[in-house]
């Protein structure tokens, strides 16, 4: 078993560049169209079958791999940038933000996060806003930022009863000083394994989001019948999704592969994630 | 006990208005025909707006005594308590195959935790937990369609209609609460381990077996507060997983109106799900008090 979790940490690291060459390679064998009506199913010619405008769907989730992590990327770094202070703050009580916190996981724990996002991604002003893609991270990221902040607001709760700490309190550093010095440094390695355990737990959310119809790259076109429509233009997985409730009884086997990415992707990070932990176990152990 | 509760029922009632005030933004369109070619669609957005839409609510709740009707012309009510009902089918026994067999399967996992089965038990388990339920779900629907095509006799995947269409959501939604739960149990007992009573417990001479069962008795705390946290999981995959079943339940239709811009209909099959996350908290809370007591004496 340990056997196992060290093969684990050591090819764990690797796994993402793996993903990552070959997106160069099979950059050439592109897009490419049939007389045949297009939703081919898996085949010799293409193995993982084609789309209904007749793409190879393996090249299409190998080209929309770098989107696809780069948005889940984004996301939860955005999270932590926000999270991270927020946590600082409650930890201290200052201007009641610890309250604002748990009333926020109180919401949390009651509604599922998908529904919350759903209702805040169709408001007019971020719907039309040309920044709409901005925005749309931003409450994505906003949604699952409280069970974070309150990860670490309880890694610094700990920390803070530890003498190095009074020390510095009594040597009279300044809270921010504190904050950075006496306080991040030990947290970098914890905030690193949250951080992409995190990744896994967007993916999934961005999988269910594509369900549901809403992406972060949409467009806001007006349809023939003067209606206002949401149109892609990406090619990032959950986009592959949102046919999804049609597909499933006929080809089924485009949500199919584009959610096989996403779990293998989830699967990664999670590897990952379980490898940096015992590796920095591992590492604190020795000192 | 009667005060946690109370103020478990204070926590409700403001999320329950929170909830509401989220719900009720401003999100609806004004068409403009400015001529036959041109129409304008423009979603006003302002403070006076959402005021008037809250009182909107508030009076058509005051002046129809409930929810009112729904456009079919048959009270709202009703009509959400015919989907919840299908979407319960498929709540509870989620919920109950998790916690029960989650914390039976952790026991097991325990159990053997130094054979290769329990390793491999432990092993399965941290893959299959990282496996989205949404894809467990198209995979065993490919799987079947797949066989069927070599000769498995037809049935219905989709549906609500059949008795057996709540089966496959059943099982790609509790997968994971279930093994959440496994894996859950099986560290809170090796966190037990390190307690003197186990030691005392070896020392006069109890086997394994008989000392599981005493350090399961001292979990029972931790593991009753996983229980809000596997319902919401539930809760929160659920939409997804009836709409690519099919499966005409509380959940697809909440999206469904969600989109659709019904927040009445969206407002009367969110608060059973609210009031069913209520249930599990106070429940779970009294289960914890009733069974720690019992411990004392």
């Amino acid at each position: 078993m340990l056997l196992l979790l060290l093969a684990i940490t050591f090819a764990g690291p690797y796994l993402p560049f793996v993903d990552r060459e070959l997106t160069t390679i099979t950059y050439i064998l592109n897009e490419e169209k049939k007389p045949v009506i297009p939703p081919y199913p898996p085949s010799e010619d293409y193995i993982l079958g084609t789309d209904k405008s007749g793409r190879d769907i393996l090249s299409l989730i190998i080209l929309g791999a770098k989107e696809t992590i780069l948005l889940v990327a984004c996301i939860t770094v955005l999270r932590y940038v926000l999270a991270i202070p927020l946590s600082f703050l409650a930890h201290k009580k200052w201007l009641g933000t610890h309250l604002l916190l748990k009333w926020l996981n109180g919401l949390l724990s009651y509604i599922p996060t998908i529904i919350i996002i759903m209702l805040l991604a169709m408001l007019p002003p971020f719907l039309l806003s040309e920044y709409r893609p901005l925005f749309l991270l931003l409450i994505i990221a906003l949604a699952e930022m409280p069970r974070a902040a309150e990860m670490i607001k309880l890694e610094f709760d700990q920390i803070s009863f530890k003498e190095y700490i009074y020390g510095g309190i009594a040597a009279g550093a300044s809270p921010y000083r504190l904050f950075r010095i006496y306080y991040l440094p030990l947290l970098y390695s914890k905030l690193l394994v949250y951080m992409v355990t995190d990744l896994g737990k967007v993916m999934f959310l961005l999988g269910q989001l594509g369900f549901v119809g809403i992406f972060i790259s949409q467009d806001f076109v007006q349809s023939m019948t003067g209606d206002w429509q949401l149109v892609n233009n990406s090619i990032s997985w959950p986009m592959m999704m949102m046919k999804a409730f049609e597909d499933i009884r006929g080809p089924i086997w485009i949500p199919f592969f584009s959610a096989f990415a996403m779990t293998y992707a989830i699967l990664t990070f999670n590897i990952f994630a379980e490898g940096l932990k015992s590796f920095f176990t591992r590492k604190v152990r020795y000192i | 006990m009667l005060q946690s509760i109370l103020k478990s029922t204070g926590v409700f009632m403001l999320i329950i208005i929170g909830f509401i005030l989220i719900l009720f933004l401003p999100r609806e369109k004004e068409l403009t025909f400015l001529s036959a070619f041109q129409i304008e669609a423009d979603y006003p957005f302002s403070f006076e707006l959402y005021v008037e839409r809250i009182e909107d609510f508030t009076g058509h709740i005051l002046t129809e005594k409930g929810l009112g009707e729904a456009r079919t012309g048959r009270p709202v009510s009703d009509e959400a308590g015919i989907f919840v009902a299908r979407s319960l089918k498929i709540v509870l026994p989620a919920f109950m195959v998790s916690m029960l067999l989650g914390t039976l399967m952790g026991a097991v996992q325990f159990y053997r935790r130094t054979k290769f089965t329990g390793k491999l038990q432990n092993f399965l388990s941290w893959m299959f937990s990282s496996i989205p339920d949404f894809f467990l779900f198209i995979a065993i629907q490919y799987l079947f369609i797949l066989m069927m095509q070599h000769g498995l006799p037809h049935f219905k995947l989709y549906g609500h209609e059949n008795w057996y269409s709540f089966f496959l959501p059943l099982i790609s939604l509790s997968l994971f609460p279930f093994l959440h739960m496994s894996r859950f149990t099986s560290a809170a007992l090796e966190n037990e381990m390190g307690e003197e009573y186990v030691r005392t417990a070896y020392a006069k001479g109890l086997g394994h077996f008989k000392a599981l069962l005493h350090m399961l008795w001292n979990c029972w705390s931790p593991i009753m507060n996983q229980a809000q946290l596997v319902m919401l999981y539930i809760l929160s995959s659920l939409p997804i997983i009836e709409k690519l079943a099919g499966y005409n339940g509380a959940g697809k239709e909440l999206l469904f109106s969600i989109s659709s811009n019904d927040e009445i209909k969206a407002l009367s099959l969110m608060l059973p799900f609210l009031f069913i996350m209520f249930l599990t908290i106070i429940l779970s809370q009294t289960a914890k008090l009733w069974l720690v007591q019992k411990e004392r004496v």
